[in-house]
């Protein structure tokens, strides 16, 4: 054979739920058999097409790049074309039971089409097509369809048309209804230029007779024939895995029926093995054997595409980017932009801000990036008049024409920032701004970008989910037939680690180890489940990427529907940038939506109007509140650890406030900036410097590297190469022979311009401990001003602050611990109330206002709200509130029109208590008095008194007047048992009231008075679980992190792994904890424990109640068997960092889980926050 | 029309194709592969991790003049030849 055998039909991983390899490891694969063309067609879009692209441009092979696409099987007058399938479904079992008819039984029949050369737009275009036409998720193609995009405009073709086994054709030939298929292939013929019938034989039964006789249709009728091998895998052990897949595409379980492939041959065989079947499939006819190599090897050269066309990046000197238009020469214009900006800003007198200017401009003007600024800062410029609030994120924050065209707030010439961090010459690929805007307005700052700019010009970027442990577990599971409740309780014992680590975990946490997971039946779901590591399962809307762009975009990526109706590019970040396509992250901050909600709040109540981004950022308030780590709820510095950090720290300014969140990250504290930052801070030791002319790159964190632009000086100045190729040096340094190869550039350079050995050794020193970690300043700039601002406002108006937070949870406490930080700071939590109750949590004056310096939120109340109620839905809720105020329970049922369950739990949290003149909980209950019990009753009543249709025909004075039963009134305990069951959060009382008695018998330290403990005393604490964590910490153990809340004060308790053996189980499976630790004084006022063991606090209460205290106490003093820890080898960094490999470093921090169903003591809702933990073992196994 | 019988047999095997094969005491030889097909074991019924596939030929044999066609199988897993079906 003189030419390799190419490819034609091969389906990646970005085939959702149905191929099986990377397009990375195919190219790899193609390239070992020595093939020099290999095609992707995945299923129903170009998911993996620029990953294919780049891949075979480093390896050398030319890429094909097609799309494997179902042909509408409801429409009628295609029936021809959709392969002679009855219009309605066929009936079930209507299989051959062989071959490849087999699963195939109501499956539509697929083409597959190919972009030729040059046809890379048509065939984003067609791919566009199909999903407009499909349901979502469910796109098809109409013959008409693709013949509308295989030619050109020219009249030339532009797609290559493959008509397989799964073709309408293919199946009428495997059914012996050869009138049909040459009927069909004939009809194909006369719509599409570039016609080809593709053959495979994939050792299935007939699969050989059938590709035979499809050879000798398409022979008859002159059509070319091609092989392929329908690849859907990289070797032949994967088939398993594409049985899964099978199965959990088509939501069924394992059976032969519904597998697609019954062989094990659809991987990428090699030039001989095609060779031998194509012999096999021409039964021994050697020339036509060769035809049909030589005829496939003619396809793939007509299709094959240009690398650098669709993955411009590939040639980053002067990439052909996608610039949008803005309607006149950009040049020019942000030149006029910055101009009036410099005027506005009270710049235009400064020659530092001139010049800098210039430097900027330089660079965007070279870059061609004139037209990207001025259409973002048209995007800001709406949001803002919208009146969404709207910030500058990131790196961009460091440019200077960021800040004069508007499209952020941040100065960098204030505070040293530096815009090659953002942008520079020497800097492959594009800038990306990133605004934050209010979380709940974010799909509606979406939509006005679509607006304006119009669907053509604008996308959303997407994002490949890919299965984990959890969700690899499900699907296993199900398709192996395990019933479904046995699979949720076995995917939601495991923490949120990747799949491939699932038989890790199991023997290497102590809480799983014990669980009885470990039984031999499910080891074929584990070894499975294992094998669904990373690979493709869904695709969503990316949080925040919007691709703006010009009236050419569709040529440039295919785009189907997001769930929310957005149009959404196939494309993800990485591929976007590639394709050279600009976009702008436009990110929805939740604490954005708290402040706006808080300013309502105050202008509503108060009558006043603040402009927060004008409110002084040195007020000494606030400071003193931050100081007190009294920031429960205030963006960045609200979680226990960065609560110590304030606390030592002492943060005085905005610029202490920028450190303070940049010492706050794996980096600074596993390479211990944080200590000597804190010591020279605090005057026990001098600032040093490596060297005096870096004294001023580094006098702002006294001589410690804690910035992305230190790093970046420090190497300018010491080699003077320039901040652009500096930046480049910096970003080299996150790898070790990355910081290798920076180091036999650096050191020689810093000698040559006259630095001493030993200075440079020690600056050497200096640049590999931050090793690519440290924080950007500018980015930190950025979040520090809300996070001032955040504070300002919780010192200041404090209700209104956290109302705000209630609403739009920002934060990582759930609710009920914000309400107790509310009592804290001295703000009334006010109950349910149908007439006062709002849709969100709204404030009301309570008394006058005082503002001692512990509760200075005194004076004001925060109302619970409707929304509150479980299952209310929000229809509901609108009723509720634009029915008040009601006169009665009857009142409220007729107009507010809720449903039973929902107006009963109303009743049950206190919402009519005060329209009914009812006080639960107070002990004088008396027969003849009416309940809430009483009012549960008559909402029974009214539900059976008013079927669907005939609301409101009972006579109101009848109604109105409820009798009481005989039943008595609600205790205080089991108010709040149904508050928390109902809202999730203990309102009218805390719940740790209740166990005092026991608390008290033990003899158990309160949060409160833990300041008064001396160093290493042991004693007991207990409260409610409000956090877990389990970070990234410097030896490289799991350490479990958990803050227990006893109504006084938080508990902040650390396991460490020698303990977590008889501890791991109960930290994460019970709500309510009792514990015994060591004291550990860390700073002034910082006091945590070193857990010792913990319990149950709920069981030992069910001890107490049935053998008394001495039993209770006899469980607390037993001695647990020693036990092995945590598992797994630590992950070690290249500056000698490890971290557990059941750490959640990197976690996204919106994982929070707290739901637990293992204690039926523990409620059923979020009550506390939990970090990607495991959530603990299943119960009862 | 076919019979089932399901009789393991002994076979010789060239090219990676059965040659010949003995059933119920007589020697058969192969004089035409008709169809041959491979199916995948339904592991998932199975506790083995790899339970192998089922090769199938379909096949012009014969004893002494009289060419008949058979069915027959080969258990990777096992290594055992069935003979699953004749035709008269």
């Amino acid at each position: 054979m003189t030419h390799a055998f190419a490819h034609l039909h091969v389906a990646s991983a970005f085939s959702l739920r149905y191929g099986t390899a990377f397009p990375a490891a195919l190219v790899r694969r193609a390239a070992e058999h020595g093939m020099d063309t290999l095609a992707l067609t995945d299923r129903d879009g170009l998911y993996g097409a620029i990953k294919h692209v780049i891949a075979c441009h480093e390896r050398g092979v030319r890429p094909v790049v097609g799309v494997d696409l179902a042909l509408d099987k409801g429409s009628s007058s295609d029936d021809l074309f959709g392969g002679g399938l009855p219009s309605t479904r066929p009936p079930r079992g209507r299989h051959s039971g062989h071959g490849h008819g087999r699963g195939t039984a109501g499956e539509p029949a697929r083409v597959v089409v190919l972009a030729r050369t040059g046809g890379w737009a048509s065939l984003c275009r067609l791919v566009t097509a199909a999903h407009q036409a499909g349901e979502r998720g469910e796109p098809y193609v109409t013959p008409g369809m693709v013949a509308e995009h295989a030619t050109g405009p020219d009249g030339g073709p532009r797609l290559t048309v493959l008509l397989g086994p799964r073709s309408g054709v293919g199946r009428a030939v495997a059914e012996r209804r050869d009138d049909q298929a040459r009927a069909l292939l004939a009809a194909w013929r006369a719509v599409v230029p570039d016609l080809v019938v593709e053959v495979s034989d994939l050792y299935g039964y007939r699969d050989a007779n059938t590709a035979a006789r499809m050879i000798g249709l398409a022979d008859s009728m002159g059509v070319p024939v091609v092989l392929t091998n329908a690849v859907r895998y990289l070797d032949a052990a994967d088939h398993q895995v594409g049985n899964v897949l099978d199965a959990a595409r088509k939501l069924v379980p394992l059976d032969g029926r519904h597998l697609d492939d019954p062989t094990a041959h659809a991987y990428l065989k090699d030039g001989a093995e095609m060779a031998r079947v194509a012999a096999r499939i021409c039964g021994g006819d050697t020339g036509r054997a060769a035809r049909l190599l030589a005829e496939t090897r003619r396809v793939a050269d007509r299709c094959v595409l240009d690398p650098v066309e669709i993955v411009p990046l590939l040639e980053p000197e002067r990439p052909r980017l996608h610039l949008p238009e803005v309607g006149e020469d950009p040049l020019p214009l942000l030149r006029r932009r910055c101009e009036e900006g410099l005027e506005r800003r009270g710049l235009e007198r400064s020659a530092e801000a001139r010049d800098r200017l210039a430097a900027e401009l330089h660079v965007i003007e070279k870059k061609r990036l004139s037209g990207y600024f001025t259409s973002v800062a048209g995007i800001t410029d709406m949001i803002r008049a919208m009146g969404v609030r709207c910030a500058i994120r990131g790196s961009g924050a460091g440019s200077l024409v960021n800040y004069l065209i508007g499209i952020g707030e941040v100065n960098p010439l204030e505070h040293g920032l530096l815009m090659e961090r953002f942008l520079s010459e020497g800097r492959k690929g594009l800038p990306d701004i990133d605004i934050d805007v209010e979380s709940a307005r974010r799909l509606d700052c979406y939509r006005a970008i679509l607006d304006r700019y119009g669907e053509d010009r604008v996308a959303c970027v997407s994002m490949m989910e890919t299965y984990r442990a959890r969700s690899a577990i499900r699907d296993v599971g199900a398709a192996m037939g395990l019933p479904p409740h046995e699979i949720d309780v076995i995917a939601k014992a495991f923490p949120q680690v990747r799949a491939r680590q699932i038989r890790a975990a199991l023997s290497d946490l102590p809480e799983l180890r014990d669980s009885g997971l470990n039984d031999r039946s499910l080891e074929t779901v584990f070894r499975l489940a294992e094998r669904l590591d990373g690979l493709p399962r869904h695709i969503a809307l990316h949080p925040c990427g919007v691709l703006i762009g010009n009236s050419t975009l569709r040529d440039r990526t295919p785009v189907e529907r997001s769930l929310l109706d957005f149009p959404m590019s196939q494309f993800d970040k990485d591929d976007v940038e590639e394709a050279g396509l600009l976009k702008l992250d436009v990110l929805g901050v939740r604490m954005q939506s708290a402040l706006a909600y808080a300013l309502q709040e105050v202008e509503r109540v108060e009558g006043r109007r603040i402009d927060l981004d004008a409110v002084p950022r040195d007020d000494r308030d606030t400071y003193d509140m931050i100081r007190l780590s009294r920031t429960i709820g205030c963006f960045q510095i609200e979680s226990p650890g960065q609560r110590e950090l304030v606390a030592k720290m002492e943060p005085r300014t905005m610029h202490d406030l920028i450190v303070d969140i940049s010492l706050f990250r794996p980096g600074p504290v596993n390479s211990d900036m944080v200590t000597p930052y804190l010591e020279t801070r605090h005057g026990f030791r001098e600032a040093r410097y490596p060297h005096e002319s870096l004294r001023d790159a580094l006098r702002e964190t006294n001589g410690v590297v804690v910035f992305h632009e230190q790093v970046m000086k420090v190497i300018d100045i010491m080699t003077g190469s320039g901040l652009s190729e500096a930046d480049r040096a910096r970003r080299a340094l996150g790898t070790p022979e990355g910081r290798e190869a920076v180091r036999a550039w650096f050191v020689p350079l810093a000698r040559e311009n006259g630095y001493a050995p030993d200075v440079v050794e020690r600056a050497w020193k200096v640049l590999d401990a931050f090793g690519g970690f440290g924080f950007c300043k500018a980015h930190a700039a950025a979040f520090a001003l809300p996070t001032y601002q955040s504070a300002w406002l919780k010192r200041h108006h404090t209700a209104a602050f956290l109302a705000g937070v209630l609403t739009h949870d920002p934060g990582m406490y759930p609710s009920r611990v914000i309400l107790d930080e509310a009592r804290q700071c001295g703000v009334d939590v006010l109950p349910l109330d149908v007439n006062h109750s709002g849709k969100t949590w709204l404030v009301e004056r309570t008394g006058p206002a005082e503002d001692g310096p512990g509760e200075f939120g005194r004076g004001y109340g925060l109302r619970v709200p409707f929304s509150a109620v479980r299952g209310v839905s929000e229809a509901e809720v609108d009723r509720m509130v634009a029915g008040r105020p009601y006169t009665s329970l009857a009142d409220f049922w007729e107009r507010a029109r809720p449903s039973r369950p929902v107006a009963e739990r109303i009743v049950e949290v206190g919402g009519f208590d005060a329209l009914h003149g009812l006080r639960p909980g107070e002990p004088r209950w008396r027969p003849g008095r009416l309940t809430r019990r009483d009012l549960i009753a008559q909402v029974g009543a009214l539900d059976r008194g008013s079927p669907v249709g005939a609301a409101g025909q009972l006579p109101m004075g009848f109604t109105d007047r409820v009798t009481p039963g005989e039943l008595p009134e609600m205790t205080e305990a089991e108010a709040v048992e149904a508050e928390l069951e109902i809202l999730g959060m203990d309102v009218s009382r805390h719940v740790m009231d209740f166990y005092r008695d026991l608390l008290d018998a033990l003899g158990v330290t309160r949060a409160r008075d833990l300041v008064r403990q001396r160093n290493g005393a042991e004693i007991l604490v207990a409260g409610v679980k409000v956090a877990t964590q389990t970070p990234a910490v410097r030896s490289g153990q799991r350490v479990i992190f958990t803050t227990l809340d006893d109504s006084t004060g938080p508990i902040d308790l650390t396991f460490f792994e020698s303990v977590q053996a008889h501890t791991a189980a109960t930290v994460f499976g019970s709500w309510l904890l009792a514990a015994r630790g060591v004291v550990r004084r860390t700073g002034g006022r910082a006091v945590s424990l070193r857990a010792v063991h913990c319990w149950n606090l709920a069981d030992l209460d069910h001890v107490w109640r049935t053998q008394g205290i001495d039993a209770v106490r006899a469980v607390i003093s037993e001695v647990p068997a020693p036990g092995a820890g945590v598992g797994g080898r630590a992950i070690e960094y290249g500056n000698g960092f490890r971290v557990s490999p059941y750490s959640d470093n990197g976690a996204p921090p919106a994982v929070r889980e707290g739901r637990f169903p293992g204690h039926p003591a523990a409620p059923q809702r979020r009550l506390w926050h939990a970090s990607s933990g495991s959530s603990g073992p299943p119960p009862g196994r | 029309m076919s019979r089932l019988y399901g009789d393991p047999i002994e076979v010789w095997v060239r090219d990676g194709h059965p040659a010949q094969f003995v059933w119920r005491d007589r020697l058969y030889t192969v004089r035409e592969i008709q169809d041959h097909w491979v199916v995948a074991r339904e592991w998932w019924k199975t506790s083995d991790a790899d339970p192998g596939e089922r090769r199938f030929w379909r096949l012009g044999a014969a004893a002494g003049k009289e060419v008949g066609t058979y069915e027959l199988r080969f258990d990777t897993a096992s290594g055992g030849w069935l003979l699953l079906r004749a035709w008269d």
